[in-house]
């Protein structure tokens, strides 16, 4: 249980299912043998011809299985909206909830930077081509279609929200749905985000001279900046007496959120890392969880040479000296960055870590020797790197997301631990 | 929740101009005041369709917003930082002033002196101070503007600058470093619903005392593709086919009727609404002059509705919005809504299955018992933009209005006969009601300022 800590709120909150479709795979087993392999996502893709783009490489989720292709077909979801729609079963079959059955008033608090813009392309493309478009294909496009395909698919009636705070979304998505399930404004949330490669963010990205050739580097002295990824990511938050009393077994316990704004550009973060500490803050006082209890950090990470420093300083600023030595992991390393879908992806792989007691290493070189590799002085964190690190007695757990136009939002999560266990 | 929240500053952009005056103008007039000729040059739009809009002029930005400023900006972040600053200078805040020459309402409040702290006026309100927008598309001129370069030019030739500006979150973040908000800043995508969760987001985070004050609101622009887009599914009120099967007067007949027997679609707006949202202690002590008080906020889904249209889950949707009138105290012993809910503002625009919905959704919530005065302002000031939110304000703040613009023949299915303009006492508490293509659907409840 919770014993130590003081109480951060009215109910406890628990994450009692994830679901997950990224680059390395459709589905949660795949993602974490991926992770604690070491192994990335990023690689060269098919999705559309990059051939003309600056750089060309991406983790693109690969083909669905055959059962999911048939549930979900294209025809009638966009690509955002299929893996929302993936993973929130998935998720549901874990928290052991029957749809429709359990879930007639959940609400959906979702996130999504570009929603249905692959096939959005796809219309203007028909019109600067004056060929024939298909209208249907707009009807979805818009940024709250995941959420609402998901409130659609289950016939809930709970509030839907799509929070789209580029890649701060996930984690605001998230800090939404806890204070709604801790307040009582809903018993049940579904929560997390959706995001797939299209060339607006691609090539929007690149103009920015934001994206690495090679796949993304954090905190390492070569990184030139991020590698982008696409995916989705669900988790079931429900109150602790709730979940106990169906006989669930919570995987973790979200226990504070907290958010700010840098309000200083447009795209480069405050250098001081001012904006993200107040974030992590305020998410620390939430969950009631001192500095000093955090055992790892999932980091917003992206490998861009200006993002990773003032992460850097943020940490620091929270975290004094001992900030170089908390373990911490890079996420987008392996899946790239999933944009509007990063913070709910990696919060859930923070729930993953503390449930299996062990943070997976950061995908890339561990000897330091090779080109880029190096750890970077200027950013002196305790990156895991080479294999996972095993953190059996690991009990929180933070997780930060820094996005375009200053957006910040930070995650506290804790372990589960029944009672008497 | 813990913490009285009132809406103490509001500042609006919209075809009716750049002051709340001409937004209550325009509502006490019962005109699309400022409605005007789309651009129909590039052929997307049908042939009888829609073609009129209600477009922001953009010569009175400037008064808001220096030149130098808005060339970094997309028109939605434009509109936005203007409508805030409108908001911030109509609350009495200190620092964030706009350029010189500024038009529209004076402070409300005294500014407060500033001078016993050394910061910038508006540094002493950075963290405490929050910024939740709606907006139902982002900025989707840039984002076209950005498909254009990258599917006819080339993906090296985009550009940088509108890449930054296609977010969905530009205008917040503008908006952050204007008026140097260091709170959260969080972007809602809600279509017609997003503009009244960003109100109850805000409120949330007011009355939970994680932030003193928020700016929130909602912004949209309307390009000639995205209004031809609108007019092919068919979403747009057009001139209608008389009996012989002619078309009706070029524009005269091209109207919103919300609850209208003749209705067959909106009028689409473009602008922004920004208010400030501060808890009560907090503006007292600075001697705010508050224009209503947020009482309380509520969402829900139907899930029978398609991706762009309404559905027909008004069982559904009356039972969330009977548990938010009951959260807050607000059902009487019969469990139907007060009588201190004396007005509702409803969201009804002229869509066909929108309308019936809204109609259904409070009969229903009313038990059938006679609906407090309706007010249905989207006739006058379009669907999108802003002008919704601006006119729940004004009806809580107890503004005159006319009646209601395009409202001639009940439609006995409905069963609602929107304001005809008469005189109406102060209120004491207005429903805000907001259901949205796609199925989600909010409400607020607005009280008096007392």
């Amino acid at each position: 249980m919770r014993a130590g800590f003081a109480a951060g709120a009215d109910r406890r909150v628990v994450v009692s299912g994830v679901g997950a479709v990224s680059g390395l795979g459709w589905g949660i087993e795949p993602l974490w043998q991926g992770l604690a392999s070491g192994r990335s996502a990023i690689r060269p893709f098919q999705r559309f011809d990059h051939s003309a783009h600056r750089t060309h490489l991406a983790a693109e989720v690969p083909a669905p299985p055959f059962e999911l292709e048939r549930r979900f077909p294209g025809r009638q979801q966009t690509l955002a909206g299929r893996f929302a729609l993936a993973a929130v079963d998935e998720a549901l079959a874990e928290a052991g909830l029957c749809v429709p059955r359990d879930v007639a008033e959940a609400a959906v608090f979702f996130s999504s930077s570009t929603g249905g813009m692959w096939e959005s392309e796809a219309f203007l493309a028909d019109v600067l081509a004056g060929r024939r478009q298909r209208l249907h294909a707009m009807a979805a496009q818009q940024l709250n279609c995941p959420g609402d395909a998901i409130a659609r698919h289950l016939g809930a009636s709970g509030a839907v929200q799509t929070i789209s705070s580029a890649c701060a979304s996930g984690a605001l998505a998230l800090g939404a749905a806890l204070r709604a399930v801790r307040s009582g404004a809903a018993e049940l949330a579904i929560a997390g985000g959706s995001d797939s490669l299209c060339q607006l963010t691609y090539a929007g990205f690149n103009a920015l001279r934001a994206v690495d050739e090679a796949p993304c580097r954090p905190f390492r002295a070569g990184r030139a900046g991020m590698s982008i990824g696409e995916g989705a990511a669900a988790l079931v938050l429900e109150p602790l007496e709730r979940a106990l009393a169906r006989g669930a077994v919570p995987l973790a316990e979200l226990a504070g959120a907290g958010a700010s704004c840098d309000a200083h550009h447009m795209t480069a973060p405050e250098p001081s890392g001012a904006g993200a500490a107040t974030a992590i803050e305020a998410a620390l006082s939430d969950a009631g969880v001192p500095p000093e209890a955090i055992d790892f950090i999932n980091s917003h990470g992206t490998g861009t040479p200006l993002n990773d420093l003032a992460e850097w300083r943020a940490l620091e600023r929270v975290f004094g000296e001992r900030a170089r030595r908390i373990p911490l992991t890079a996420t987008k390393a392996a899946l790239g960055h999933l944009l509007g879908c990063s913070g709910a992806i990696e919060a859930l792989v923070t729930v993953l870590c503390l449930q299996r007691g062990e943070l997976h290493p950061v995908p890339g070189p561990d000897d330091g020797d090779a080109a880029g590799a190096a750890l970077d002085s200027e950013v002196p964190v305790a990156l895991v790197v080479g294999r996972p690190l095993a953190l059996p007695e690991a009990r929180a757990a933070l997780s930060a997301s820094l996005a375009f136009g200053g957006s910040n939002a930070a995650l506290v999560f804790l372990r589960w631990e029944a009672a008497g266990a | 929740m813990s913490r009285e929240v009132l809406v103490t500053g509001f500042g609006t952009v919209g075809a009716y101009g750049y002051a709340c005056e001409s937004l209550a103008a325009a509502l006490e007039l019962a005109a699309p005041v400022g409605a005007r000729e789309v651009d129909r040059s590039a052929g997307r739009h049908r042939a009888r369709g829609a073609r009129r809009a209600l477009l922001a002029p953009l010569s009175g930005l400037t008064a808001w917003l220096p030149p130098l400023e808005a060339r970094r900006m997309s028109l939605p972040s434009r509109f936005s930082v203007a409508a805030a600053r409108m908001a911030w200078c109509r609350a009495g805040l200190p620092g964030c002033r706009p350029a010189a020459g500024r038009e529209g309402l004076p402070p409300a409040a005294p500014v407060r002196d500033a001078r016993a702290d050394p910061r910038h006026p508006a540094e002493q309100t950075a963290e405490e101070t929050a910024v939740v927008m709606a907006t139902a598309f982002g900025p989707c001129s840039f984002a076209e503007a950005l498909l254009r370069q990258i599917l006819g030019e080339g993906p090296e030739s985009a550009s940088p600058y509108l890449f930054t500006e296609s977010v969905a979150n530009a205008a917040a973040a503008q908006i952050a470093i204007a008026c140097r908000a260091r709170g959260p800043s969080i972007t809602i995508c809600q279509r017609e619903a997003g503009a009244l969760q960003a109100v109850g987001c805000g409120a949330a985070e007011v009355a939970s005392g994680r932030v003193v004050r928020a700016l929130v609101g909602t912004v949209d622009e309307l390009p000639p593709l995205h209004h031809a887009l609108l007019d092919r599914f068919g979403a747009l009120a057009r001139p209608r086919a008389e009996p012989s099967g002619a078309a009706g007067p070029p524009g005269g007949e091209e109207a919103a009727r919300p609850f209208d027997r003749r209705r067959n679609g909106i009028l689409a707006a473009e602008g922004a609404t920004v208010l400030v949202l501060e808890e009560a202690e907090a503006a007292r002590r600075r001697g705010a002059r508050p224009l209503c008080r947020v009482l309380a906020w509520g969402s829900a889904f139907d899930p029978s509705a398609p991706p762009a249209g309404w559905g027909r889950g008004h069982a559904v949707l009356s039972r969330a919005l009977l548990g938010m009138l009951a959260r807050a105290g607000l059902l009487d012993w019969e469990g139907a809504p007060a009588a201190r809910i004396d007005r509702i503002v409803s969201g009804a625009s002229g869509s066909r299955s929108g309308d019936r919905l809204e109609a259904h959704t409070l009969r229903t919530a009313w038990n059938d018992r006679p609906l407090p005065p309706v007010l249905a302002p989207k006739g006058a000031v379009g669907e999108y933009g802003g002008g919704f939110l601006g006119a729940a304000v004004l009806a809580a703040a107890g503004a005159p209005f006319g009646p209601t613009c395009g409202f001639a023949e009940p439609d006995p299915e409905l069963g609602v006969v929107p304001h005809d303009g008469s005189a109406l006492a102060p209120p004491a508490a207005v429903l805000v009601s907001s259901l949205a293509a796609g199925g989600a659907a909010s409400w607020l409840v607005l009280g008096a300022a007392g």
